[in-house]
């Protein structure tokens, strides 16, 4: 009953707000809110292992393959070549463009050999300390909405800590969702210290 | 009342001072320049202190594997000392609580040492619980405060969390116990003391003392209530220090005799320490009037009670292993009377019960050289005790398999003179710094009058 | 392999290669994250420790910056944080186990044995599940050497090119000398590369010889072949010296075959009836029924003894008179007429080196019909194919300098043979020595050429262990260094550099696609070799002359000449075997089964010979044996003969060098290494190559005492369960922690042997462990269990357990979860042994439960005594409190320095830190793997699912794990054998770990006989 005053003061190891710049302005408002992209189309893992993983830059591509810009910035281009006459030029946008070099590729999304291939260091929002294993299958399994743990993602420009990690938080949503189940449907969450630390 | 016409008759303080020479008497201790005796026991004990200060500082941080203890002994050295310390505290507890309720009136001439030891032991034995841990920057974790791990509380089944809150009362009490009785002399030295300094800080400790009726009426009632206080701790504290090993299942170590076996041993231990302390003191510090060999006399008839009872408790042990038909309660004890560590069993044994029968006799209780050395066999006898219950009841358990033995380091050793360091270091500051004996005490029993006409209590 | 098995394998490399290939970088940065994942754990928990104290500063720091680096396109079957299981062959010593190689974020982490395996059928030996560490070695050789200095291949080749051209001009002799290789396309590449030249051999050696079985089987049938053995269907097996258990041709083969023959829960159980005839106590030796000491020089007197009593009784004229002790002559009748009750179904195995012994032995089982039913010369075993004679002469062909270029794979003969510095001089001589050897070792220090060979987790390869059982084995990893695989090497220096995946699959193609008739398609057929790990295909069988009984002598009684002095008897350790693992820090601290110690080898003696010498165990003597002699640590041995000092070979190598700075350092820490600065001694130069044959056995040597003294690091310092006399009053005098029975008795009552009553009594405590979910529990087999120790190690890569080194082991700080403790009975002469593999027990009254200030150690809903790291504060209570004192605490940092080699940790289980208390877990990690799988598919875990590292690799089987409240399980059904019994039962702390009794083949039907 004392956690949350304790934890309305940040305590130490609390990362809650944390909000790091990341390599490309990567928006999950437009992708995840705007667009309605599912959340497990970019982050399979979270079925298939212990991390939801952060998608291949080939994921990317499936969209960004055709889609190089914003539509605002496409049409822009046709009127103006409309205009000039010409065929229009293929707008990249610049935060495209960091993957296009990450990927190596060249205007017309060519492998560019010249162009080396380096992949895109994100920087990890959500840490959990080493010892705390944390296993995000039975989690979709038992139908746990992503945003319970990550908070509104659908609406972040970048990706913030929303929850703040900590044990009794881990811990007070396995004896809620024992209480009251998980959408509807009963689930049993043990709490036992060998779910997470071994 | 035999006690007190006994008293009557041969007084307890010689050579019939006046209550003003008592107070000169006593302060000229301190009013003095340390002797060159004090500045090299001092000197010895502080060298000790560091040498300590220099292994603990290098086995917190290098690892508990600077000790000798291995995957079947996990305690020795560590928790030897830390028992051994807290009984040597209770003696004082004792002398200054119990014999203050039982008007054991003799006491008046060492209870302030006594206490002042209590105080000291306690800290030694505080530091073990704390560095015998793999990870001591963790020691937190032992005291229940809430937190973020949903609330993760500890565990109160453990005896060692019984213990953590056993000794922080102890030393609580032992220090407000001492700390009163300190206040009438804190005024004393306050009136008589030159130095602007020491009037100052001697007068803020006395918290206003004025020695009327009023004031002595108060302190005696507060310091008659500590008394009662500290009476139970005399007989908790070492209990739950029993119960560490009594809840255990390991052969030797759960006992249900182990309380009251290791109270008497506690207050053994204490008594032999006392004398120690107090042989030395009253020598050089010329409080032969004050300290006399009947005070002496008496504690070594304390000594002889409770080694007895020590003694029983050793025999007791013994018959119930082999009484039991456990086999491996039995093996524990003829593996300490005759295993490979059976040179500390029989150690303990001479010193606690064989050394301490020379008592019975008057000639030996008066030579005061005798006592003393006595009283440091007790001592070392009482360190092995707790020794060989730790030691042996571990290094040879259920599974012949896991037999091991146990060879102490050169940090552990150092470990053990760092502590005797402290706690010498602490006494020679504090028979500088306050008054070894309680004058407004002392003073009580000087004069006949004053006897006959009942007490301040 | 079920279906959904099947896709996590590769199926072919085109696959795994297209998405290697292109991701390269991203693939490392992937490991990268791997290490720095694991890197980062350990700056946690030192934090952890630190941390609280600083906690006020830390609150107004941010936690490091960590990155997360994807792929740049995934490739298909990678998942980060999944693990993938990839079909192979252990390449730990000859035999040629199937093994899963367990993979994780790219990189291989454990190695577990296949199921599917025919021979192996699933388990691997300690040395086996100890080799993934090789892979991650920062010592090996990431580059060729050109005398002793790092080159390129390009110069290698040209130079090696160059030379070899102008010999095969003057067609000088070209010798390739190795050790057993199986595998046929290697052998193949081999001959095709010696082809090239007008006088080329390949001569194979064994450090561990079997040779003199082969010369036998030619005089006896024929054809230098290796019979396979086939203990399975032996109900009686009499073995003279072979430690068919322990390091004899295909240890972990044989011992699931032994413990398949002896299975008291089938129906009808059978139990096979197995006669130890030896010098020193064997591993084999100390699960034997009946066990007979015997002076190395009767071995062969007795064996050919036996022949003649068997020969008698199936009306034949051959007699060899008895041995001069009547015991083992009255023995020898008596093993005779059990053998002779069960011709066809019996087996006489030896391990000696003498060709007329073997041939005896040959003989033995020849009237006994056993050729063709226990074993089988038609379908041959390769796994030894040394050949002494040929060895010999090579070996004087390069003294006499008349070889013109010698090249040198997977054997290091300078410091495996006799007279390693003499070969080593001639080696200097030779024109052209190359090595292919993956360190600088003791032979690769005199050849003018290094060609470092891939890891064999790195490279294509294959093996045929048995004819017509070929497994596979298939790089799970790129290649490290600049190493190159040997068959690539010599293609190239034949001509034409072929990759050596064309090269197996071509080999493949030609050899072996026509040997079978299943698969109709080679890609189907390879697809499936790959994926499955090994192929079945017809052998290539050869019909033995008919057995020639004219090459059987009767042996002359042993000579009482050599009399005089002790016999010196070279024997191999479970875990070195001859010391090609002797760079491997896990099995240097490996406890030795029968002697418990660990770091060093010593002069094992029997207690009678010891006392007569005066000598205490510790005490440094000299053994003097005429051509040299050896200094080592005596080690006083029950159950070994009295006139034998046995050595253990493969210590002394010139790589453990390594080890002099390993484990903590503090200012009482002795170093790991001896006064030379290395390992143990060796005792190779002791080996004796005389006529064709390499002997193990030398007689007539001295023995003395130096005056100097050095402690054994031994982890059992006490080897019986029976008290001391002087400690035992009435009636305790063994501890009932072990039980056992006969044969005899518990076919008249299962439950005999029990001590003390099941203690189900009333329970103080309130029951507050419902268990209403899964209730986890294990089951060990102590009638099956060996002391092979794989277990151990197997536990050790799995739960990340940390080396601690020679110093600390000798202080009784090993760090194993799982030990085995070994009891003897009986006198000190005749032994009978007992292993107890003893491990947390997770007791459900768990003692170090209560005691905990912390709670960093408590019970799980499911059984599982949980152990929180992270929690712990190191008070020792718990260990303390512990009846079995299976607890282990992190005395110091325990030393994770080499970065390489912490590329093995499994990254599923924490690190643990200093001051740190840890314990078995029932690798709690699989357990919650298993149940999230479950969960998803939405079943129940199904029994089996869950296989704890012991268990997985237990070549006897031994070990059961599973769900008590599951009725149907394994486990279940063991818990309710009337067998079972718990140790210190009376405690009534209700351990889930049960055992269950050890049962001998006797006749004798009271249970418990005396225990001296």
């Amino acid at each position: 009953m004392l956690t949350p005053k304790l934890t309305a003061i940040r305590l130490p190891g609390i990362q809650r707000g944390y909000e790091p710049e990341q390599p490309i302005r990567f928006s999950h408002r437009l992708h995840a809110g705007e667009m309605q992209i599912s959340c497990q189309y970019c982050h399979s893992g979270a079925e298939r292992s212990r991390h939801a993983g952060i998608p291949a830059a080939s994921v990317c591509m499936n969209c960004h393959r055709f889609v190089t810009a914003p539509l605002g910035a496409v049409r822009a281009e046709d009127e103006l070549a409309a205009k000039e006459n010409r065929p229009p030029r293929r707008v990249i946008a610049p935060e495209l463009r960091k993957l296009y070099d990450a990927l190596g590729l060249d205007d017309d999304l060519r492998r560019d050999p010249a162009k080396p291939q380096r992949p895109i260091a994100w920087v990890k929002v959500h840490n959990l300390p080493d010892f705390a294993y944390f296993d995000h299958r039975p989690h979709v399994a038992a139908g746990v909405a992503c945003q319970t743990c990550h908070g509104p993602v659908e609406t972040m420009e970048r990706m913030r800590q929303v929850a703040d990690l900590t044990m009794g938080w881990c811990v007070n949503c396995h004896r809620d969702a024992n209480r009251t189940g998980i959408a509807g449907h009963p689930v049993y969450a043990s709490i036992d210290c060998a779910v997470c630390h071994y | 009342m035999a006690e007190v016409a006994w008293l009557v008759r041969r007084p307890l303080i010689v050579g019939d001072k006046s209550v003003a020479q008592v107070t000169r008497d006593i302060c000229a201790a301190m009013e003095t320049r340390p002797s060159a005796l004090w500045w090299a026991g001092f000197l010895a004990a502080l060298s000790l202190l560091g040498l300590g200060v220099t292994a603990i500082s290098y086995e917190i941080s290098t690892g508990i594997g600077t000790w000798g203890e291995n995957r079947t002994v996990g305690w020795a050295f560590d928790i030897t000392n830390f028992v051994f310390w807290i009984g040597i505290g209770h003696a004082g507890t004792l002398i200054s609580a119990i014999l203050f309720l039982f008007r054991q009136r003799w006491r008046t001439s060492v209870n302030r040492a006594a206490e002042a030891m209590t105080i000291f032991a306690v800290m030694c034995a505080g530091i073990f619980p704390l560095i015998h841990m793999g990870r001591p920057w963790l020691a937190h974790w032992m005291f229940p405060y809430p937190n973020t791990r949903g609330s993760l509380w500890i565990n109160f089944r453990s005896p060692l969390v019984w213990d953590f809150f056993a000794i922080a009362t102890y030393l609580t009490i032992s220090l407000t116990f001492w700390y009163v009785g300190l206040l009438p002399d804190l005024a004393t030295i306050r009136d008589r003391t030159a130095s602007p300094w020491r009037r100052r800080i001697a007068g803020i400790l006395s918290l206003g003392w004025n020695g009327s009726t009023r004031t002595w009426q108060r302190y005696e009632v507060v310091y008659l209530l500590l008394a009662g206080l500290g009476t139970p701790l005399v007989v908790s504290v070492h209990t739950i220090v029993s119960w560490d090993f009594a809840t255990s299942l390991i052969p030797g170590w759960h006992a249900t005799i182990f309380p009251p076996y290791f109270v008497a041993g506690a207050i053994f231990s204490g008594m032999a320490m006392v004398l120690t302390l107090m042989i030395v003191a009253r020598k050089t510090m010329q409080l032969e009037d004050y300290i006399t060999p009947r005070h002496v006399d008496i504690m070594c008839k304390l000594i002889i009670a409770t080694g007895g009872i020590v003694g029983l408790s050793y025999a007791t042990e013994f018959f119930m292993a082999l009484y039991s038909s456990n086999p491996y309660e039995q093996f524990v004890f003829l593996n300490r009377a005759t295993g490979p560590l059976c040179w500390a069993y029989w150690t303990m044994v001479s010193c606690n019960v064989l050394v301490p029968q020379l008592l019975w006799f008057r000639r030996v209780r008066s030579n005061l050289v005798l006592v003393f050395v006595i009283s440091i066999f007790v001592n070392i006898g009482m360190w092995f005790e707790r020794f060989v219950i730790i030691v042996t009841s571990l290094h040879h358990d259920f599974l012949p398999s896991s037999w091991v033995s146990y060879r102490p380091t050169c940090i552990e050793v150092a470990t053990l003179l760092g502590t005797f360091g402290l706690f010498f270091t602490c006494f020679l500051l504090f028979v500088r710094l306050v008054p070894v004996i309680a004058i407004g005490e002392v003073k009580a029993v000087v004069s006949h009058d004053k006897l006959s006409g009942g007490t301040h209590a | 392999m079920s279906a959904e098995g099947a896709n996590r394998y590769w199926r072919a490399l085109e696959e795994r290669g297209a998405a290697t290939a292109a991701e390269g970088p991203d693939e490392f940065a992937a490991r990268r994250e791997g290490i720095d994942l694991f890197l980062s754990r350990r700056g946690f928990l030192k934090a952890a420790g630190f941390g609280a104290a600083g906690a006020l500063l830390a609150s107004c720091a941010r936690a490091p910056v960590q990155e997360a680096i994807p792929f740049l396109s995934a490739p298909e079957e990678i998942v980060p944080g999944h693990a993938l299981y990839y079909a192979s062959t252990c390449a730990g010593c000859s035999a040629a186990c199937g093994m899963l190689v367990k993979s994780r974020d790219g990189r291989p982490i454990k190695l577990e044995g296949n199921a599917e395996h025919p021979l192996s059928r699933g388990a691997l030996c300690a040395a086996g599940q100890a080799s993934i560490l090789g892979l991650y070695d920062s010592h090996r050789l990431r580059s060729p050497l050109h005398r002793g200095q790092r080159a390129s291949w390009e110069e290698v080749d040209r130079a090696v090119g160059e030379r070899i051209a102008t010999i095969s001009k003057n067609g000088g002799a070209v010798r390739f000398l190795s050790s057993t290789i199986t595998g046929p396309t290697i052998r193949a590449e081999i001959d095709r590369f010696l082809g090239s030249f007008a006088d080329g051999r390949h001569v194979v050696y064994d450090p561990l010889s079997c040779s003199a079985i082969l010369d036998a089987h030619e005089r006896t049938h024929g054809a230098r072949v290796l019979p396979r053995y086939l203990f399975d269907r032996a109900e009686v097996i009499a073995s003279f010296d072979a430690d068919f258990l322990g390091t004899w041709i295909a240890p972990v083969e044989f011992a699931a075959a032994w413990r398949a023959g002896r299975d008291l829960e089938a129906k009808p159980p059978r139990f096979s009836y197995h006669v130890q005839i030896e010098p020193l106590l064997s591993v084999t030796g100390s699960k034997a029924d009946r066990r007979i000491r015997i002076a190395p020089r009767e071995l062969g007197p007795a064996l050919s003894h036996l022949a003649g009593l068997l020969a008698k009784k199936a009306g034949l004229t051959f007699s060899s008179p008895p041995p001069a002790d009547p015991e083992l002559s009255a023995a020898l009748a008596t093993l005779a007429d059990r053998l002779w009750q069960a011709r066809r179904r019996s087996l006489v195995v030896c391990g000696s080196q003498d060709v007329a012994t073997q041939v005896a032995c040959n003989f033995a089982n020849e009237i006994l019909q056993n050729y063709g039913n226990t074993l089988d010369v038609e379908r041959p075993s390769y796994q030894k194919q040394g050949n002494d004679r040929a060895l010999q002469e090579l070996l004087s062909e390069i003294s006499a300098g008349k070889v013109a270029a010698l090249f040198i794979a997977a054997a290091n003969p300078v410091s495996e043979l006799p007279g390693g510095e003499n070969i080593a001089a001639a080696l200097d001589k030779l024109p052209l020595v190359v090595s292919f050897a993956s360190h600088r070792d003791e032979t690769a220090d005199h050849a003018h050429f290094v060609c470092p060979d891939h890891h064999p987790l790195e490279s294509w390869s294959d093996a045929e262990p048995v004819a017509g059982i070929i497994s596979v084995t298939q790089p799970v990893i790129r290649p490290l260094g600049q190493t190159r695989s040997l068959v690539e090497t010599l293609s190239t220096w034949r001509g034409r550099p072929t990759p050596a995946y064309e090269i197996f699959q071509a080999s493949w193609r030609s050899r072996i696609f026509a040997r079978q008739s299943q698969e109709t398609s080679f890609q189907r057929f390879w697809d499936r070799a790959v994926h499955d790990g090994v192929a079945a295909v017809e052998p290539a069988r050869f019909s033995p002359r008919p057995f020639d009984v004219s090459a059987v002598k009767p042996a002359a009684p042993a000579k009482a000449g050599a009399a005089e002095g002790l016999s010196l008897v070279l024997y191999a350790k479970v875990a070195m075997l001859a010391g090609q693992h002797a760079e491997n820090p896990w099995l240097q601290e490996l406890p030795d089964p029968i002697s418990k110690v660990a770091w060093d080898n010593y002069a094992c003696l029997a207690p009678a010979t010891a006392a007569a010498l005066g000598v205490a165990e510790g005490d440094v003597v000299r053994l003097d044996f005429g051509a040299g002699s050896l200094e080592l640590p005596a080690y006083v041995q029950p159950g070994q003969h009295d006139g034998v000092v046995a050595v253990a070979l493969g210590y002394g190598r010139k790589g453990t060098a390594r080890f002099a700075g390993i484990g903590p350092r503090w200012l009482d820490a002795e170093p790991s290494v001896g006064r030379d600065g290395l390992v143990g001694v060796d005792a190779s130069g002791a080996l004796e190559l005389t006529d064709g044959v390499l002997r193990y056995v030398r007689e007539g040597v001295r023995i003395a005492k130096t005056g100097r003294t050095r402690p054994l690091a031994c982890t059992q310092t006490h080897h019986t369960i029976t008290v001391p006399d002087m400690f035992a009053a009435n009636g305790s005098v063994r501890r009932p922690v072990v039980q056992e029975t006969t044969y005899a008795a518990w076919q008249g009552n299962p439950a005999a042997g029990r001590e003390g009553e099941e203690a189900e009594s009333e329970d103080l405590w309130p029951d507050d462990h419902p268990y209403n979910g899964h209730r986890w529990a294990m089951a060990i087999d102590l009638t099956a269990c060996t002391g092979c120790s794989a277990c151990v190690v197997a536990c050790q890569v799995e739960n990340n357990i940390p080396v601690v080194g020679r110093d600390e082991v000798r202080r009784h700080r090993e760090m194993h979860w799982l030990r085995i403790d070994r009891y003897y009975s009986g006198s000190q002469a005749e032994v009978d042994v007992v292993y107890e593999p003893m491990l947390c027990q997770q007791c459900e009254n768990a003692p170090c439960e209560t005691v905990c200030p912390v709670l960093a150690t408590v019970h799980s809903e499911e059984g599982l005594n949980e152990q929180v790291y992270n929690r712990c504060v190191g008070t020792r209570y718990c260990a303390n409190n512990c009846p079995y004192k299976t607890r282990r605490f992190n005395w110091f940092n325990y030393p994770h320095q080499d970065p390489f080699a912490n590329l093995v940790l499994n990254p599923d289980v924490a690190v643990r830190s200093r001051g740190v208390m840890e314990k078995c877990s029932f690798c709690v990690q699989r357990i919650q793997q298993a149940k999230i799988e479950a969960k998803q598919a939405g079943q129940p875990v199904a029994d089996g699912a869950i296989q704890p590292a012991c268990q997985q690799t237990c070549p006897a089987g031994a070990i059961v794990f599973g769900d008590l409240n599951d009725r149907s399980s394994r486990v279940a059904a063991a818990v309710a054998n009337p067998r079972r019994f718990r140790v210190l039962e009376e405690m009534n702390v209700r351990p889930s770990v049960n055992y269950l009794r050890v049962v001998r083949n006797r006749d004798e039907t009271d249970g418990e006989k005396s225990h001296g």
